[in-house]
């Protein structure tokens, strides 16, 4: 797994927009505390923006009155949350037991030395962008790949090409 | 004294306290249960599992012993082969990407990490993939060095921050084995016990920088003391050492549990006021500019007290000393102050440990009827011919410029243990123990008196106060005339068990 605790710093002051913030307002109604908050504001930051910056944690954290830290915790632990802009196509690779017995690791070291991508980072034209991640709850059809969202069961590296092929 | 309960540990029948989770029950009698993470100030968090004990009631096979509260009969279990089992993989974890680094690391010699891999581990490493990397002497602010390979993520210091100052600076970030504690880019610590952390964490990974590298943990001698940073009086550990061919130093303090004054923490100004004990002292005895030895001081104050004279008594000297002082004032007819203003930083104080007032015994000046006064002060002042100030610092935080006109008008003495504007003015400075170098009694902003022993020991010590002021010709000439003459005034402290001689610890502080 990648060092995903790195911040990426914009510069650039964070605010949601005029329709995030009203789901905000209508979120932070349903929950006992405030802090409950933390994974749907990360998640409204992500729709909004596609990525996690540094001042999006402390705006979150100051929205919600709790620590940057725990903001950062919670962001930094979901692997789903992305702190750095991907690519079109975000490969995201299990990396749990049942994948990690099954051969993810070829699928992994397939995508490093055919096209020089590691987990955490993004290739030079943006088109894909590669992540592992904790369990995506397929183990029964591991290894599994997710593209975008969408779920690639009982993968190996001849599928991985062949799929790859259709990705613009 | 708590309702006791029996239960059974390894089937020895044991009775402990009531209230209490199983650790700190078996801890007062004797009994360890292994364990990171949990801590009494901050509570259970049941996340290292070194803690698991078995009982035999049907529970699951084991419970973490800082979850489980004691209860009456209960058959608890310490050594069976299956948690000797298991304390000994958590220990194979927990040094899996330990960097083993125990020979420059401070934390050596009182690490928890190096005892229990002494007691529950004792073998060699398995591990033939490479080692995660991490970051080291990381700024984390508040003086706060951290070494995240050194870490064992319990998570105690991400706990003080949170339920403790509530500033909640720091934060376990990551997961599985990059998982490291870190702040908030711009956010680091920033609060006024941020130190405690250091003393908190089990292992090497929070280290002081004002600290690091000083002195290895096993020369230090640790003695009982009591801080003089403010009114509150906490309890530390005065660690000091004499190295060869050099004096007795301080090197660093470290809080002292009393539930009833402090806890488990002390203010991070508090701990690095030793290094007022080391530096800026008053070295020689002064007469007219020219050094001389502290006798001859003596007999030339001796000579000028008298009815013209006002003496000022310093708030943070113990009791013994200001009785001592009051006796002498007494005896030669002096006028006698305890005008203290400067000692206080209005506005300055928390609702926690820090006070307004950082003298450490303001409370003694007024159960002695010393009139800390301004007006008093000033009316005496004016119509004194000699000042001797015994350890009172009248500039202290830039304070006292008023006065200066008048003392460079008269002949100033100071009696201190440290140098600074008036033994500058002084025509005579005597230089005098400073409160780690003698014993004495305080009572603190809540009233509770407590006592404290002598911890440094100088190569030439300087005068203990008491007897200089036998020597000036007080009729109060040692701590033990000091103690009966204020059992005379003070009528409550008759009743202390033993006198004033109390040791110090948290079971012996009464309020006054």
């Amino acid at each position: 797994m990648s060092n995903r605790s790195k911040l990426i710093v914009t510069g650039k002051p964070f605010r949601y927009d005029q329709e995030r913030d009203a789901e905000f307002e209508r979120l932070v109604k349903r929950y006992p505390t405030r802090e409950s908050m933390i994974l749907p504001a990360l998640w409204l930051t992500q729709e909004q923006e596609g990525w996690i910056s540094a001042e999006a944690i402390a705006y979150i954290a100051d929205r919600i009155g709790t620590f940057a830290s725990q903001v950062y915790e919670c962001a930094t632990f979901y692997t789903m949350y992305n702190l750095h802009p991907m690519g079109r196509n975000h490969i995201c690779i299990c990396r749990t037991l049942s994948c990690w017995l099954r051969g993810k690791q070829e699928i992994v070291d397939y995508l490093k030395d055919e096209l020089g991508l590691k987990p955490g980072e993004i290739s030079a034209d943006g088109k894909f962008s590669l992540e592992e991640v904790e369990c995506l709850g397929h183990c029964g059809t591991a290894p599994v790949v997710q593209v975008n969202g969408e779920f690639h069961e009982n993968m190996d590296v001849d599928k991985l090409k062949s799929l790859l092929a259709t990705l613009k | 004294m708590a309702e006791m309960v029996k239960l059974f540990v390894n089937g020895r029948e044991v009775e402990v306290e009531s209230g209490k989770n199983l650790i700190d029950a078996f801890k007062v009698i004797g009994i360890e249960i292994p364990h990171f993470c949990y801590h009494p100030a901050l509570g259970a968090d049941g996340n290292c599992r070194m803690c698991l004990v078995g009982i035999e009631d049907g529970r699951p096979p084991l419970v973490p012993a800082c979850k489980t509260p004691v209860a009456p009969g209960l058959k608890v279990q310490l050594d069976t082969e299956k948690i000797k089992k298991i304390q000994h993989d958590i220990m194979e974890f927990e040094l899996i990407n330990h960097p083993i680094d125990c020979p420059v690391c401070d934390q050596a010699g009182e690490c928890t990490l190096q005892d229990y891999y002494m007691s529950y581990d004792l073998q060699d490493s398995r591990m033939t993939e490479p080692v995660v990397v991490k970051g080291k002497r990381m700024d984390f602010g508040c003086g706060v060095v951290h070494d995240q390979e050194r870490c064992v993520l319990c998570a105690r210091c991400v706990r003080f921050t949170r339920l403790i100052t509530k500033t909640g600076e720091l934060g376990i970030v990551n997961r599985s084995d990059e998982a490291r504690v870190e702040t908030f880019p711009g956010r680091p610590l920033n609060n006024r016990y941020a130190v405690n952390v250091v003393d908190l964490c089990p292992v090497g990974a929070m280290t002081s920088r004002d600290f690091r590298f000083t002195q290895r943990a096993w020369f230090l001698t640790r003695d009982k003391g009591i801080c003089h940073g403010c009114a509150k009086g906490c309890n530390i550990y005065i660690d000091h050492n004499r190295e060869k061919y050099k004096d007795d130093v301080i090197y660093r303090f470290r809080p002292r549990l009393n539930e009833q004054v402090n806890g488990y923490f002390i203010c991070d100004e508090g701990r690095f006021t030793y290094h007022a004990e080391n530096e800026g002292r008053l070295m020689a005895a002064r007469v007219d500019g020219k050094d001389c030895l502290g006798d001859y001081a003596a007999q030339s104050v001796r000579a000028v007290l008298g009815p013209k004279s006002l003496i000022l008594v310093s708030p943070d000297s113990s009791l013994e000393q200001m009785a001592a002082i009051k006796a002498l004032s007494e005896a030669v007819g002096a006028r006698l102050s305890g005008y203290s203003e400067g000692y206080i930083k209005e506005g300055d104080g928390d609702n926690w440990l820090i006070q307004d007032d950082k003298s450490a015994n303001r409370a003694g000046l007024s159960l002695l009827g010393i009139d800390a006064g301004k007006e008093t002060f000033t009316r005496l002042l004016n119509s004194s011919e000699v000042l001797v100030s015994f350890d009172n610092d009248l500039f202290i935080h830039d304070t006292g410029s008023e006065f200066r006109q008048r003392l460079e008008a008269i002949k100033v003495i100071a009696v201190t243990s440290h140098d600074g504007i008036l033994t500058k003015m002084a025509s005579i400075a005597i230089p005098v123990a400073s409160y780690s170098e003698s014993s004495g009694s305080l009572v603190n902003i809540d009233g509770m008196l407590q006592h404290f022993d002598r911890a440094v020991q100088k190569n030439t010590p300087y005068f203990d106060m008491v007897e200089l002021c036998g020597m000036l010709g007080s009729p109060v000439a040692t701590a033990s005339d000091a103690v009966n003459e204020i059992k005379k005034v003070i009528p409550s402290f008759a009743n202390v068990e033993g006198g004033l001689k109390l040791t110090a610890s948290e079971a012996t502080n009464v309020p006054a």
